[in-house]
């Protein structure tokens, strides 16, 4: 059986409400391990509140932020999978369905950068990437809406054969730049390498792992263990009000590329949305995230 | 952990300090809205009334889906804080001419405005963020909403809050900011974070 427009458009709505009401396991299980060893009173307040907000969104169905940021997704295509209709389409229209049927409604994000005027709708809205999977015969969507809170903070910096110190400085001085903006406890994504669209595509990615993964590359593990250490040794602490827990992880990625060297930096805020799933040719739908 | 009854009068603001824990009850104003901002600074340049009263209060920049409901009130659906450093040009005169005993939202404001804030007898209040359950349940009544013509998050709304919070007094009426303390201890304790950083990889 094709995966059909109207199976897209579908899940593109579902994922997204979804996403805006619950907070990934992975994430709160990592909130309640840094309740474990956070050590400032105030810090440790703060992490409860946030497992608190967590679970009664989820108990009542509730929005976890008001911002609902703009719908992001991230859809890879099976090399074996048939498609019938217009799945960019697809996406586009199970948002606008969304919008109009949510109970409770979403604000409006959705801004010209222009004339900063607002609405749900927009030029190339939703943001959507394409990726491949070779011989697969399904199509997994990902949806990680994103705000200003954390997206803000993002930073990029091309360098010329950088070492290592170089990089691992440069996400230091990205991290100290969004200092306690970002609703810390944060998930840092590091993409080294490639071309400047290449980074900051690998930085994205990196921020959809899910939270005590480790890297299956040593090298990375290791970077990934010190620079989470640093991060945290800043102080900035959960809301940015001061204690030891300032991310929660950083995943770091890289590509190939020539001798200059975008190193891209990014950030989800603690709730860290995301949901994914995947449209079999049997019509199930594999609900993942 | 001590409940403050808003709005709050410069003494009381003053009675509070930089770090403390408070949980909010009685009225407040919010807006998440830029151009909210600027009305509000072109009435106190112009000496208009404001599109809501809001001297001697607050004004904390939490976002929130406010509508009419169908018996003609007031309702709204949820709402948490947003993004305060945006706010920065603007506040210092705002809580000047407005005498505001409270500001608010997350991630704070800067030293203009906590020097204003000491002048004048104002706390910043950080709310968690991603905190939309935990805030809306603190709602007791809509008493007012200003500014129709903007998007839901920019207007003006009045509230009767019962328990909000806790939140953290981010910024004192005495020139104590958290956000900028945690800001020069982490540029101090830098070098020191980089060279274990460089140990580290040595020893990887």
């Amino acid at each position: 059986m094709p995966i059909t427009y109207d199976a897209v458009k579908r899940l593109s709505g579902q994922l997204y409400d979804w996403s805006l009401r619950r907070v990934p396991a992975d994430t709160k299980l990592g909130l309640r391990r840094a309740l474990e060893t956070e050590t400032h009173d105030g810090a440790r307040q703060i992490l409860r509140m946030m497992l608190g907000s967590a679970n009664r969104a989820e108990q009542e169905e509730r929005f976890v932020c008001s911002d609902a940021g703009v719908p992001v997704y991230h859809v890879t295509i099976g090399t074996a999978a048939r498609l019938e209709g217009d799945i960019r389409q697809a996406i586009s229209d199970g948002f606008d369905e969304l919008v109009a049927r949510i109970d409770p409604p979403l604000l409006k994000h959705v801004t010209n950068p222009l004339t900063n005027e607002r609405g749900y709708k927009g030029k190339d809205m939703p943001l959507v990437s394409w990726d491949v999977a070779g011989g697969a015969d399904w199509v997994e969507m990902l949806c990680q809406p994103k705000a200003l809170g954390s997206g803000r903070w993002a930073a990029l910096e091309t360098f010329s054969f950088p070492s290592l110190g170089q990089i691992e400085d440069y996400v230091m001085k990205v991290v100290m730049q969004a200092g306690s903006q970002h609703c810390p406890p944060v998930i840092i994504g590091v993409g080294i390498g490639g071309s400047f669209d290449v980074a900051a595509r690998i930085a994205t990615k990196a921020t959809m792992r899910p939270v005590g993964s480790v890297n299956a590359e040593p090298m990375l593990a290791a970077m990934e263990e010190r620079l989470l250490r640093a991060v945290n040794a800043t102080g900035f602490g959960p809301m940015g009000t001061g204690g030891d827990t300032t991310a929660l992880a950083v995943h770091v990625d890289y590509a190939a590329g020539h001798g200059y060297t975008p190193v891209a930096v990014c950030f989800n805020c603690w709730i860290n949305r995301r949901t994914r799933a995947r449209l079999h040719p049997d019509g199930s739908v594999e609900r993942m995230e | 952990m001590r409940r403050m009854r808003m709005p709050m009068s410069p003494a009381e603001a003053r009675s509070l300090h930089a770090g403390e824990m408070i949980l909010l009850d009685g009225e407040i104003v919010i807006t998440a809205g830029l151009p909210t901002h600027q009305r509000l600074l072109a009435c106190a340049e112009e000496g208009r009334d404001p599109p809501m009263r809001i001297a001697g209060g607050s004004l904390l920049h939490l976002g929130s889906y406010s509508r009419d409901t169908a018996e003609g009130g007031l309702e709204v659906l949820y709402m948490n804080p947003t993004t305060s450093t945006r706010f920065n040009p603007m506040m210092p005169r705002l809580i000047r001419h407005y005498g505001l005993t409270a500001v608010g939202g997350k991630g704070g404001l800067d030293a203009s405005c906590a020097q204003a804030m000491a002048e004048v007898g104002c706390v910043y209040l950080s709310f968690l963020g991603g905190g939309a359950p935990l805030h809306s349940s603190a709602i007791r009544e809509v008493r007012e909403v200003a500014c129709h013509d903007l998007v839901a998050h920019y207007r003006l709304v009045r509230l009767a809050v019962e328990g909000l919070g806790p939140v953290t007094v981010g910024i004192d009426a005495h020139g104590n900011s958290l956000f900028d303390t945690l800001q020069a201890r982490a540029r101090e304790r830098m070098p020191e974070i980089l060279a274990r950083l460089a140990a580290d990889r040595e020893q990887a």
